[in-house]
């Protein structure tokens, strides 16, 4: 099920961003794709170490208070770079995404991972960890692990249909 | 040199597993996702131990702690990313080696590779005298930030891949079809 009306796909590829992602290639490669893709993997980073460390394989003798401290404030930066670089591409070939599974596959994906880290994983890493029943830090790892790698995935399968 | 490596890459063309990963819609485009992945688990390693050796990320904690326990999951990823951009080099043999962006990223992978090395023997051989500074000495917070540019080139120049702007069957400047590969055919 689509989240937006087909009008606003075709606004979209008509803006002055639209404009500019579909007339400079390069451009849209690099300050589009180029910088979303180092965005993941900052994204990435700060994920995996946080989720890595509160699943125990990484940096124990670390505080994962403070590593999740750390972690969640470049993944704020990577998520906000993410978007940018996201929509400036998407605006080059809105009617396309508009049409592409894999497109609101991603989108779906994505407000679950943003929705988990805002509404679930954050509130409750903020305390003390030493109060929260370690399966339960686990399974907040794994889920948040399954859930950006969804949206890299699906992100990548967008271009593949 | 460019013809050799040329018919080097018709020939990987020619094998049967070349073609038939590049003819599998679900193997090449899965290999592909996977070299993308696993930039979420190498590069992101990665990155976090530059940024502390910046002072931008858990200043802290001990510099060389981080670079060491992240050090392991950092090399897996870079395992499986080079594994599966062999795969994808394989399956696009001829189109791959005359890609200007392609030897680009091979230069470019190749000068962080030398900067890996040398920051980790700078990095050890000082160790003690810094590690729990916020910041690390301007030597290595050169080469973290250089680990960084390069690494960004990498990525940069192995997306631009898929275009064929400067490709041997344009019209290119000689200098440029040479740095491309070109070879007459």
């Amino acid at each position: 099920m689509e989240l937006l009306p087909l009008g606003f796909f075709e606004w979209a590829e008509s803006s002055f961003l639209g404009y500019i992602g579909k007339t400079y290639g390069g451009i849209y490669a690099t300050l589009g794709q180029s910088v979303h893709l180092i965005s993941l993997a900052v994204l990435g980073g700060a994920v995996l170490v946080s989720d890595f460390r509160l699943l125990g394989w990484v940096l124990r003798d670390v505080p994962s208070e403070v590593v999740a401290e750390q972690a969640h404030k470049w993944f704020k930066i990577a998520l906000f770079t993410i978007i940018a670089s996201g929509v400036f591409m998407a605006a080059a070939i809105a009617i396309k995404l508009y049409y592409n599974a894999a497109y609101w596959a991603k989108m779906y994906a994505l407000i679950a991972g943003v929705l988990f880290v805002f509404l679930v994983r954050r509130p409750l890493l903020r305390g003390d960890h030493s109060q929260i029943n370690p399966w339960v830090l686990k399974l907040v790892a794994v889920a948040s692990i399954l859930v950006w790698v969804s949206v890299a995935a699906t992100g990548r399968w967008i271009g593949f249909s | 040199m460019n013809e050799l490596l040329y018919q080097f890459a018709e020939w990987l063309y020619a094998t049967p597993w070349s073609r038939a990963i590049e003819e599998s819609f679900y193997l090449y485009n899965w290999i592909e996702t996977t070299h993308v992945l696993t930039v979420m688990l190498s590069l992101g390693m990665l990155i976090f131990i530059d940024l502390r050796m910046l002072g931008w990320v858990m200043p802290q904690v001990s510099a060389v702690k981080i670079a060491q326990r992240l050090n392991t999951a950092m090399m897996i990823g870079f395992v499986i990313m080079f594994i599966t951009g062999i795969l994808l080099f394989y399956a696009k043999p001829t189109y791959t080696i005359q890609s200007i962006w392609f030897r680009i990223k091979m230069v470019l992978l190749l000068g962080a590779f030398v900067n890996a090395l040398l920051f980790h023997k700078r990095m050890m051989s000082s160790a003690g005298s810094w590690d729990m500074e916020p910041k690390a000495p301007a030597h290595l917070r050169l080469g973290a930030a250089l680990s960084l540019g390069l690494w960004a080139g990498v990525v940069t120049t192995g997306r631009l891949i898929a275009y064929d702007w400067f490709h041997c069957y344009r019209d290119l400047p000689a200098a440029m079809a040479w740095a491309a590969g070109c070879v007459a055919d």
